[in-house]
């Protein structure tokens, strides 16, 4: 890789490669998560990553739940990026079931899963400003206006984190009278907070020093991993699902899909950064175009029974592909119950992305890859 | 599976052009289409997996260049692999599923094919003991090294909550028919049903008297007084009958029998394990242990939950009710205008008297 010719590469010395153990507590690496690094000198030589802290058995507990029940243990999948992990969720089991949504509930999903993109990327964005050594000011700036939507969060579904709203067939309650109003307020807010954010982020020295040309990627090598989303799109490939498979009613909206070029860490960051904007204009669009009604589809059963069968519904989280392959017997339990969680795919190349780079550079390649733990270990 | 019986009762569903282009790509491969909401599906023999596999990735015309996801799936007594496969270049999307018994979980490793089918097979080798042959890396992922079972199989338990549950339900049952077998009295008696059993006995002896009154020709003013003196009669008799419901404490409902059973079956096991006993052993010592609760069940619900001897003072308790003792000494001793002195003695004392008590 292009860093190694910056190292002295005199081997009159003796050296020998040592083990590092970076995790599983460690401010650097997310969550719960541990790197064992093999490095001569400052050069990481090898990586394992290991995974599992967080094990929780989130696919065996559903074989047990009914269909309802399942709906929380998404939102601790990937806890910011809960509205999404639901939609995939409920989508899988209409999909199954033959529900159809009500137009106001589908309305009301994707504006959430829009601003809960956006809160995630703020987070991202944040965590990944400390990474980079912008100490605590990107932290700011995001979780400034992180909080506005946390708050808004909090009026519809009465929870700041777990949220547990959207059911199949719908959404367990209608959003407050004044949702549209408040929804502008905090488009404008955050609106501001990403013009902050790139007046921080864009162009910064001390980002770009440590960002451009890291870890580059090319579209051929993030398919055989199995990356996707942000990770995905910086290489140059314009694939999301949104537009690629459009579920729900994201073929009503008209957005741009932000590509990088070279793949590096510098260009995930970036598009992240423009998603920012495009899932604003989705949400304005939503808000025009959301109409009146119901918010559960007619004749829904308590106990849900779902016909035979199987599905694998995939949604566009902000980490990526999230998908769930459920299969079902008939009975008011999902069979099976598998999530393939984006990070975990992402996470998995990691060593690929890594070998070659100097130890501090590891810590921002594996804060540009935005793991959630929960959702890598499920 | 209801999968299968499923599968059998529809017709074959007509192959997606997905699979028509698999079926030109790779002729005379046999395969099993099944219908997704979303996905075409196939399934392929366990021979066949992977040449299948690789005209999928190598193809053309298909180009399945990214594996999305692998999942296994425990369908009792076989297992099946899904892989769930896209192509950035077609657009287009299938799932390949492949089936073998538990007892031979060998399936060919794709990925060499797929560097992300690495992380998804190693998962699945540690949930479901999948061994995929050639993959470079299996050991376990999520869990620890040495786990020696695999919990996705639907043969592992969620909990011992659900194994005590299951457990219940047929102890229960067994419990039942060992008591009625070994005495030929019903165990509880259960009010409501006693009730139905009366309400069912009157009716009998109404249609009795009826059927009897029209066979001798009375007319229908006699009948209703025949139907009447007979229903008199029948509630006569049920009055002179012992009536247990009403003369003993009232019965144990279902549910604290069936607790009180389970706290038994618990502790029997418990107390077979700390002597390590074999399963068989402990299975009769179980069974031993209920007859004897199904025997003091008959005895009487009285005399079933043997009254607990009144506990001791917890320490807690003791240590309170100490300090109590020493505060009132006290105020009882300055009420007196006792000297320092005297009060120590004063409170000493009372404390003797108290442990005395206690003793």
């Amino acid at each position: 890789m292009a860093r190694e010719t910056l190292i002295p590469s005199e081997r009159d010395l003796d050296t020998i490669d040592i083990d590092v153990n970076v995790g599983p507590q460690h401010p650097a690496t997310h969550g719960v998560f541990r790197m064992v690094l093999t490095v001569d000198g400052e050069v990481v030589r090898d990586l394992d990553p290991v995974i599992g802290y967080m094990h929780r058995g989130n696919e065996k507990l559903p074989e047990n739940c009914d269909f309802r029940q399942v709906i929380g243990y998404h939102d601790r999948i990937d806890y910011l990026a809960q509205f999404n992990t639901e939609h995939c969720y409920v989508e899988a089991v209409e999909k199954l079931g033959g529900i159809v949504p009500t137009e106001r509930s589908q309305y009301i999903r994707v504006i959430l899963s829009e601003l809960n993109r956006i809160t995630s990327h703020l987070m991202f964005i944040g965590a990944f400003g400390t990474d980079a050594g912008l100490f605590g000011t990107s932290f700011m700036y995001a979780f400034r206006d992180r909080e506005y939507v946390q708050e808004f969060y909090e009026e519809i579904t009465g929870e700041r984190m777990m949220y547990n709203y959207f059911r199949p067939g719908g959404v367990a309650w209608d959003v407050p009278e004044n949702f549209k109003e408040r929804c502008r307020q905090i488009l404008d807010r955050i609106r501001k907070g990403i013009g902050d954010l790139e007046g921080l982020m864009v162009g910064n020295e001390v980002i770009m020093a440590r960002c451009k040309g890291l870890s580059p990627m090319t579209p051929a090598q993030a398919i055989n991993w199995g990356l996707s989303g942000p990770l995905l799109r910086a290489t140059g490939l314009a694939h999301d699902i949104r537009r690629a498979e459009p579920y729900s009613i994201y073929d009503r909206f008209e957005f741009d899909i932000p590509v990088g070029t070279t793949g590096d860490v510098y260009d995930r960051l970036m598009v992240r950064m423009l998603e920012l904007s495009q899932s604003v204009r989705i949400i304005e669009q939503a808000l025009d175009q959301m109409p009146e009604g119901p918010i559960m589809a007619a004749g829904m059963k308590r106990i849900l029974r779902v016909p035979a069968g199987e599905v694998y519904m995939r949604v566009e989280s902000p980490r990526g592909e999230y998908g769930v392959y459920m299969v079902s017997t008939g009975v008011d339990k999902p069979y099976r119950h598998k999530v393939r969680g984006a990070s975990f795919c992402n996470i998995s190349a990691l060593r690929e992305m890594s070998v070659g780079h100097f130890v501090a550079d590891v810590i921002m390649i594996l804060g540009s890859t935005d793991i959630v733990l929960c959702e890598v270990d499920r | 599976m209801t999968q299968e019986a499923v599968a059998e009762a529809a017709p074959p569903p007509e192959p997606g052009p997905v699979v028509r282009l698999l079926q030109q790509a790779i002729p005379g491969v046999q395969f099993h289409v099944t219908v997704t909401p979303i996905d075409e599906c196939v399934t392929v023999r366990r021979d066949d997996f992977l040449r299948v596999m690789e005209t999928l990735f190598r193809d053309e015309r298909l180009q399945f260049d990214y594996l999305r996801c692998q999942s296994g799936v425990d369908y009792l007594g076989e297992l099946e692999s899904v892989y769930h496969l896209y192509s950035f270049g077609k657009k287009h999307s299938l799932a390949v599923k492949v089936r073998f018994p538990t007892a031979d979980p060998h399936v060919p490793t794709v990925s060499h094919l797929w560097a992300a089918a690495n992380w998804h097979e190693r998962e699945t080798h540690e949930m479901f003991g999948i061994v995929f042959d050639g993959h470079p890396d299996l050991r376990p992922l999520l869990t620890e090294e040495g786990l020696g079972y695999y919990p996705l199989l639907k043969s592992h338990p969620l909990a011992d909550i659900e194994e005590w549950q299951e457990d219940i339900l047929t102890a229960v049952d067994q419990a039942k028919k060992e008591l009625v077998a070994a005495t030929g009295v019903a165990p509880v008696i259960d009010e409501k049903a006693m009730k139905i059993q009366i309400a069912q006995q009157k009716a009998a002896v109404i249609t009795r008297t009826r059927k009897e009154a029209r066979e001798k020709g009375l007319s229908a003013e006699d009948e209703k007084a025949a139907v009447a003196a007979a229903l008199a009669k029948f509630e006569e008799e049920l009055k002179s009958q012992p009536q247990a419901g009403a003369a003993a404490p009232p019965p144990m409902s279902k549910v604290e029998m069936a607790q009180a059973k389970a706290k038994v079956i618990t502790n029997a096991r418990k107390e077979a394990r700390a002597r390590s006993m074999s399963t068989e052993d402990e299975k009769l010592y179980v069974a031993e242990k209920l007859k004897e609760f199904s025997a003091q069940m008959e005895a009487g619900p009285a005399a079933a939950p043997a009254p607990a001897p009144k506990p001791a003072m917890s320490k807690i308790e003791l240590a309170q009710a100490k300090a109590k003792v020493i505060t009132n000494a006290r105020k009882e001793a300055r009420s007196k205008g006792l000297s320092a002195e005297d009060e120590k003695k004063y409170v000493a004392e009372k404390l003797k008297e108290f442990s005395a008590q206690n003793q």
